[in-house]
């Protein structure tokens, strides 16, 4: 039976759920710690890690290609068996949901830092809820609508950046390699994270109705990321001077500050949080997958519940723990680390197990 | 039940959202804030922001506190205004002529920098005199004072009579190994004039003062094309009529594109702008044809100007200072040669040799001949 076929979503869906997977919170602060590891050399960094990500977006899709109509749970009962399969699957939901829980966290943490300092993070963190809920609890083809009207209506927004360019300096950027190939190659393991997202494809492409055009899709997600990322990267080196970047915490939003029209100061306040639309569907493509995994593991259909138990604990934790910026950038460690291994080497692991299979199976049928 | 709780949920989330809550008549909104050294080298910080009160006689407040920080000034102003002061809105810094000689100064600015509800667009300007005169000036056919200076400075640099500086960019050059800081610098003399751009040094220090005719030469050298940029000339060697000065002339910049080659050679850097210049004639005092002697003013023009230009880059060159930026294109092009430098610029750039050559096209001479 095919539990895909209610939901199938477009090709443009696709191509918007794996961009806005990998776009969260962290393009804030990307050219900072781009800058720290490699300088201004920092770009080339971007586009060697746009690459390698591309890549470990193929080598998933090749894995899901066999299967092209389950989804990692799916795929754990076919090539594990029932009880292995589901076991295997809560690692996979810990990570979705700590991975969902952090973008969540971060979001709250500017959200609170920006506007709203007295307001307790657990209130900001149920207001967040209310709509994530809503999207949540339905299937993937509500996310996709999600996510395309909010691509379209949040379009505009880096074009609000060219406007300080005009003051920019391009001679920052000059001499390219500077001090040669290393610090670059050092600035990649800083920008891989950025580009994290590819995980979600496990949960993205069994659903996509034109499955021949997955790869161009992924293609295209991922090159939309890497100008954005590009755009704002450059954007930042060419207007703050190579030692100050290291000084801004968050760069992208120096630059947002420096935006003022005769009619309107301050517009960074604005872009913050129309910005949150922008962010909230990395966290919801997150934690739909952490749900839809736990709805798997407990052989349900509906959402609504796991859905409601992430986010009454996400705010429990905030209400209870009340974690602060040092503290989201450590746990932003940890999730490289895990990311890493899951974006770069599960999948790897996986493709063996595939092969093993059906290796396996041509040798029975013989 | 459900709809109870869900109801309950909602005023308990509406009622929570007015933590953040403050109404504009709570606030001060601090437009202009001064800080000096007072007689006994005590920092004093001034501040100004406007009352919104139709009962208040004066629609302005000021605020003139001695303390240890710009956050400490702020506890002062929350005792005596309206409770809320707010850095959201701040326009102009105007800091005393006698602070910026300090070294540190600059990071007195840090809480404009540090809480995100700051803004951190408002202009730095320099204060020749004390700060409290100017705060405390209010003079009758002006607008209210953060109005008036900020549309002041706004205006005068864009006529490049000084250079607008934000604190954004201050904090960009104090970090910045390849540049020194320039600032408009104003002073109080029975009405605010604007003097020109303050110069300082890599740690932020007060180093001189220039006038707005080098301000434009140095905005030139910055390759910076935004604003009105007008010269004007002596022609021939006859000393004019101190009434009617009949050797005098002035063009209008219309369009110039500079041209610079950064080279090393012998052990220092070597500089060499070319600068080509399409000029409009907006006045001249005395019969000549420019129609046919366009040669003889075109060639007086560049000789003028590339005097001027050696005489502020002597000037800059003596100071140690690089307000120009120079650093910046050392980097760019002689990267391995700026490295060894990068933390002595100033001296660098003064032992350097920079040239400078214009080319002065007259495109216009106006209505007449």
């Amino acid at each position: 039976m095919r539990t895909t076929a209610l939901n199938e979503i477009t090709l443009m869906q696709y191509i918007v759920l794996i961009h806005s997977s990998q776009v969260g919170t962290g393009i804030f602060s990307l050219p900072r710690k781009i800058a720290d590891s490699s300088g201004t050399d920092g770009w080339i960094s971007i586009l060697i890690a746009w690459a390698a990500n591309t890549l470990a977006g193929c080598v998933i899709l090749l894995v899901m290609r066999k299967y092209p109509d389950d989804t990692l749970p799916d795929l754990f009962r076919k090539l594990f068996g029932k009880a292995v399969g589901k076991l295997l699957l809560i690692p996979v939901i810990a990570y979705y949901s700590y991975y969902g829980f952090s973008v969540l966290v971060n979001s709250m943490l500017y959200i609170k830092a920006w506007f709203l300092p007295y307001t307790p993070g657990y209130l900001i963190v149920l207001l967040f809820a209310v709509p994530t809920f809503m999207i949540v609890r339905n299937g993937m083809r509500v996310l996709g609508r999600y996510v395309e009207i909010v691509f379209y209506m949040m379009a505009w927004m880096p074009l609000f950046l060219l406007i300080p360019l005009d003051q920019g300096h391009w001679i920052h950027l000059l001499p390219v390699l500077k001090e040669g190939w290393k610090p670059i190659v050092r600035g990649v393991h800083d920008t891989l994270f950025s580009f994290a997202g590819m995980e979600t494809l496990f949960f993205i492409y069994p659903f996509l109705r034109d499955k021949k055009r997955a790869f161009h899709g992924l293609f295209i997600a991922s090159s939309l990321t890497l100008v954005l990322y590009l755009f704002v990267t450059i954007s930042c080196f060419v207007l703050f001077a190579p030692d100050e970047i290291g000084m801004l915490n968050q760069p992208l939003m120096n630059l947002l500050k420096t935006i003022e029209f005769r009619f309107l100061e301050r517009f960074d306040m604005i872009f913050l949080a129309l910005y949150l639309f922008v962010v909230s569907r990395c966290w919801i493509l997150y934690s739909f997958s952490a749900i839809y995994s736990a709805s798997r593991l407990f052989d349900r259909p509906d959402h609504t519940k796991p859905a409601a138990v992430f986010l009454v604990i996400a705010a429990a934790i905030v209400f209870v723990h009340q974690p602060t910026w040092n503290e989201a950038d450590r746990s932003e460690t940890v999730l490289t680390i895990l990311n890493e291994w899951y974006m770069f080497a599960f999948p790897v692991v996986l493709y063996v197990a595939v092969k093993g299979k059906e290796l396996l199976g041509r040798l029975r049928s013989e | 039940m459900k709809r109870l709780l869900a109801v309950l949920l909602a005023i308990a989330l509406l009622v929570s959202g007015c933590m953040d809550r403050k109404d504009i008549e709570d606030i001060s909104l601090a437009l202009i804030i001064g800080i000096d050294l007072n007689d006994e080298d005590k920092l004093q910080i001034s501040t100004s922001s406007p009352v919104f009160s139709r009962e208040a006689k004066i629609k302005t407040e000021i605020n003139i506190v001695g303390a240890d920080s710009l956050r400490a000034a702020r506890d002062e102003n929350d005792r005596t205004f309206t409770a809320y002061t707010s850095g959201g809105k701040t326009q102009l810094f105007l800091i005393g002529k006698k602070l910026m000689r300090r070294e540190g100064w600059f990071k007195l600015l840090d809480p404009f920098l540090r809480e995100p509800k700051n803004t951190s667009s408002m202009c730095i300007v320099l204060v020749d005199g004390p700060v409290s005169e100017v705060m405390s000036f209010n003079p009758r056919d002006k607008p209210r004072l953060p109005i008036y200076l900020t549309r002041l400075v706004d205006t005068a640099s864009r006529r490049n009579l000084c250079i607008r500086t934000t604190l954004q960019e201050l904090h960009s050059i104090d970090y910045e190994k390849g540049k020194t800081a320039s600032l408009a610098e104003l002073r109080l003399a029975n009405k605010v004039i604007i003097k020109g751009s303050a110069l300082l040094n890599e740690k932020g220090i007060y180093k001189m003062s220039i006038g707005a005719d080098e301000t434009r030469l140095l905005r030139m050298l910055q390759t910076e094309k935004a604003g009105e940029i007008l010269f004007s000339f002596k022609h021939g060697n006859k000393s004019g009529d101190p009434a009617v000065p009949d050797n005098a002339y002035m063009i209008n910049i219309q369009k110039y594109t500079a041209k610079l080659k950064t080279g090393y050679s012998d052990g220092r850097f070597t500089f060499d702008y070319r600068f080509k210049i399409r000029a409009l004639l907006a006045e001249k005092l005395f019969s000549l044809d420019p129609l046919q002697e366009d040669k003889v003013l075109q060639a007086e023009m560049n000789r003028q100007l590339e005097e001027k230009f050696t005489r502020l880059i002597g000037k800059i060159q003596q100071a140690k200072i690089d307000p120009i930026g120079l650093g910046n294109y050392a980097r760019a092009y002689r990267y391995s040669e700026w490295k060894k430098v990068q933390n002595r610029w100033g001296e660098a750039l003064a032992d350097a040799d920079i040239r400078v050559r214009v080319d002065v096209t007259i495109a216009s001479m106006g209505a007449i001949r």
